[in-house]
């Protein structure tokens, strides 16, 4: 049990709600009152959360049993060896998990553990109390064996925070599984992220698109001008964000301070120098040389990044949704290595989409991502819940 | 070579909000070391700024009252540099799209020409915490303290118009007022809550070069604005003429051995926009609103003033220079005090009282309602000028109508002329010699066998009846 959870719930007593008996467990990037909440780095040994997130707030009003807390990669970006979100649920000791999905966090998670994970559209779900670093990009997901348990948390955490002034006026809208009608169904496929496939995921990808299509959906393939560039727009603006938004972590008021400083200067760069990680720290620096010496470059990424906005909105009037090829994460020790972790994933986070990973239907084979424009997460999970169930051989 | 300065300040103003700019700590700077602090103002992790609107319309009504074009559209920027006041590596600040853009002050130069001095932008910020270095004992020190930490607020950037020490300083006592009147800061440089900065460069006079320019801080009040403009004017010419290149850094101002000394090569923070506070948007019918709250500006009082009680121009825009004075000053005529008195018991008797007594105005225990009580019975010749004078001091330290203090006193004018006549008979056979002078058309000698009269009163005759008395009698 030690190795899944960083802190287990000495009291795991849920209460009355309509999460009632429902186990969920948290990465520490996720605020509870009284909880370590290191979100993963040496940086923040020793520093407990003052107040619930207001994910959290909702969790408890609703009786969920919040089991414990996972281990994260080192302030949510990225996984690697150390993180264990999606073992406790893919191991059935939790119903469901939150994390931040920072890059495709919450996704690659579930591929790696045979789980369906869902990333909310960006704002949806208030971001007040978990410790983030990309402020426009991430999101809070969930992880859950089937998604309709996903469906249910998200229910519960969703809506408007008066501590969240960054949100969207946006409302969790429910769409019913009913509703979904595959011959009046589109779902498109971006031909230029197909086009980055090749062997045994490609052909995996077509496997699937027949399969989809066997099932009576519409299949379209549509274009998406710019999509590569989703990657290197994250790249860019993500450090960005990151190193300002990692500044808090000082040590001036909370956390961990190297000793021996000679003046205020140094006990930044030993302390920052001591506890952050090398993926952290390498990225931050990028942020840091971008805010300091190349703002034109920043500038031009968020020119680009707006311009893919819009051909994103302008592709959903094509199509209900999108259905993206999905890949197994390999480890993220460098930026490189993140960055083709998050390859199929991080066009969510720049353009702000609702997406779910769909796990293969038999083990050992790949999965794909569903996504569909800001704002629509009910329908994203009830075409998830379609084809769960039509999996399991229901008629939907 | 003659040259002349080209100045422009940078004017910081901590505007009186209850909360600070993005969370609902008080906003009270002063109290016990890091009591007004909470998640959000100390950084911890997952904590998200929230806009205080409160704090966006006293921006707002500053920026009208100076002027200014609100912008519909505005944002806030992560000012980013790293110092241990500064709890999350930047300060929130509008960089990119100030809150207003424009506006002027008009201020009356030295040869009394009206000089319009514009403002390129005004922005909010946030304050940053307080440093305390203790130095002493075997390990030096650091502490801070977040109270002031989120503190809101604005910046008023001006265009660089200024040409002299006067300018710079007639604008920001103009400003001041303009700003005070608005009700959204006291702007007391003394208490830091206006802080002036200025960037000055010189050049030949007559042209229209823009040259190195060097950034003054550390001015606490107006008159060091004015005196270290004037020190560092001389100190840039002295230098130009002697071959040296002037070098873009900053310079600080010792008022004690008025002079300024170099601290450090400007920084450049750069400014990157904050990804979780939203654009700030303004309808025009809010801007309207806004307009609409403004009260009678400083300029318009004193031609209202001008007009309606026949004041100069010079008395009228002294009794405006703050929105206290002025409604005092109305107050006492509503009270039935004719202006020409109002005017002068206001500036030359209360003002200096308070003053005296470390009091402001709004505090003062003589009221506008108490303060004409006694100028009617001045005006009714029921006391005479100095009598009122004693007693205005003595309202100070009792809550007693003036006539109760007349009365206990004895202060009450004596116009009695069967009292009188035996003074003045008196007086007169005294003061032989003064009464040949008048006699001889001496005039000069009336006033002195007043003064005599008044005197054998005790203070309380009325000047005016002992006039009539003595004349009535030398003419015989």
């Amino acid at each position: 049990m030690d190795s899944v959870f960083s802190y287990q719930n000495p009291d795991p007593s849920g209460s009355d709600g309509t999460l009632s008996g429902l186990k969920i467990a948290v990465q520490p990037t996720i605020g509870i009152a009284g909880w370590p909440a290191v979100a993963g780095s040496e940086a923040l040994a020793g520093y407990s959360s003052p107040d619930d997130a207001t994910v959290i707030e909702r969790l408890k009003q609703n009786g969920a049993v919040l089991a414990g807390m996972t281990h994260a990669n080192e302030l949510g970006l990225g996984i690697n060896g150390k993180s264990t979100a999606g073992s406790p649920t893919g191991a059935k000791t939790t119903d469901a998990e939150l994390l931040l999905d920072l890059a495709g966090e919450a996704r690659l998670s579930a591929a790696r553990n045979n789980l369906w994970g869902f990333k909310p559209s960006w704002g949806l779900v208030p971001r007040s109390g978990i410790a983030g670093l990309v402020p426009s990009m991430e999101a809070c997901g969930i992880l859950a064996n089937d998604p309709g348990t996903i469906g249910t948390v998200l229910k519960v955490i969703a809506g408007p925070d008066e501590r969240d002034f960054s949100q969207p006026q946006l409302e969790y809208r429910e769409v019913s599984i009913e509703s979904i009608k595959p011959e009046q169904f589109t779902l498109g496929i971006i031909e230029e992220a197909t086009t980055l496939l090749s062997g045994d995921t490609r052909d995996a990808f077509h496997q699937q698109m027949s399969e989809l299509k066997k099932a009576g959906f519409q299949i379209r393939t549509l274009s998406w001008p710019g999509y590569g560039l989703c990657l290197v727009v994250h790249r860019l603006v993500g450090s960005v964000e990151a190193s300002s938004a990692a500044g808090r972590y000082d040590s001036v008021r909370f956390g961990r301070r190297a000793p021996g400083a000679k003046n205020w200067n140094e006990m930044y760069l030993q302390s920052r120098g001591a506890f952050f990680g090398t993926l952290v720290k390498s990225y931050l620096i990028q942020g840091a040389y971008f805010q300091f010496e190349r703002y034109d470059a920043y500038e031009n990424a968020c020119r680009i990044r707006a311009r893919l906005l819009k051909v994103a909105a302008r592709l959903f009037t094509q199509t209900d949704a999108l259905v993206l090829p999905a890949q197994k994460p390999v480890d993220a020790g460098t930026l490189d290595r993140l960055y083709e972790q998050c390859k199929f994933t991080a066009y969510a986070n720049v353009v702000g989409l609702p997406a779910m990973y769909v796990p293969p239907a038999s083990a050992g084979n790949h999965g794909f991502e569903l996504a569909a424009a800001q704002g629509a997460c009910g329908r994203v999970i009830a075409l998830g819940e379609y084809l769960h169930r039509l999996r399991a051989g229901g008629k939907a | 070579m003659e040259f002349e300065a080209v100045i422009g300040l940078e004017i910081h103003i901590e505007l009186n909000c209850a909360t600070k700019l993005f969370c609902d700590c008080p906003n009270n700077p002063g109290d016990e070391a890091n009591i007004n602090t909470c998640p959000v103002c100390l950084w911890f992790p997952g904590s998200l700024p929230r806009l205080s609107r409160a704090a966006l319309e006293k921006a707002a009504l500053l920026c009208l009252g100076l002027n200014c074009e609100i912008q519909t559209k505005s944002a806030f920027d992560q000012k980013i540099y790293y110092y241990p006041d500064q709890p999350k590596g930047y300060q929130l600040s509008q960089a990119h799209q100030p809150l207003a853009r424009g506006g002027w002050v008009d201020i009356t130069d030295e040869d009394g020409s009206v000089k319009r001095l514009r403002i390129h932008h005004v922005h909010m910020e946030e304050d940053v915490a307080k440093l305390m270095h203790e130095l002493d004992g075997r390990t030096p020190v650091s502490l801070v303290d977040f109270n002031r930490a989120g503190a809101p607020l604005v910046e008023i950037v001006t265009e660089p118009d200024f040409r002299t020490p006067h300018q710079a300083m007639e604008f920001l006592k103009t400003l001041r007022t303009q700003v005070r009147y608005v009700g959204s800061s006291e702007c007391s440089m003394e208490n830091g809550t206006m802080r002036a900065d200025a960037n000055i460069s010189i050049r030949p006079k007559g042209t229209d070069q823009m040259n190195t320019k060097v950034e003054i801080k550390n001015m606490n009040s107006v008159r060091h604005v004015g005196d270290a403009l004037a020190h560092e004017i001389s100190r840039q010419s002295t230098a130009v003429r002697s071959g040296e290149a002037i070098t873009e850094h900053t310079r600080l101002w010792d008022a004690d051995k008025k002079t300024t000394l170099p601290m450090r090569e400007k920084f450049e923070a750069p400014c990157i926009p904050d990804p979780s506070i939203p654009e700030i948007i303004i309808q025009p019918d809010e801007i309207s609103a806004w307009r609409a709250q403004l009260p009678e500006m400083p300029a318009a009082l004193a031609e209202r003033f001008v007009k309606q009680y026949g004041l100069s121009t010079e008395e009228a825009t002294y009794l405006g220079s703050d929105p206290e004075t002025a409604s005092y000053f109305e107050e006492l005529i509503r009270h039935g005090v004719a202006a020409r008195t109002a005017m002068h018991w206001v500036s030359t008797q209360l003002l200096p009282a308070l003053r005296q007594r470390n009091l402001e105005l709004t505090h003062s225990p003589v009221t506008p309602q108490r303060l004409a009580r006694l100028l009617a019975m001045l005006a009714a010749d029921e006391i005479n000028a100095a009598a009122a004078r004693d007693v205005l001091s003595l309202m100070f330290d009792s809550d007693a109508p003036p006539d109760d203090i007349v009365k206990a006193r004895g202060l009450g004018q004596v116009s009695d002329t069967d009292e009188l006549a035996t003074l003045v008979e008196r007086v007169l056979s005294e003061h032989t010699a003064a009464v040949a002078d008048f006699k001889s058309g001496q005039a000069k000698a009336m006033g002195f066998l007043i003064g005599q009269v008044m005197q054998a009163s005790g203070g309380k005759a009325n000047p005016k009846v002992i006039k009539e008395m003595l004349a009535r009698t030398l003419s015989v």
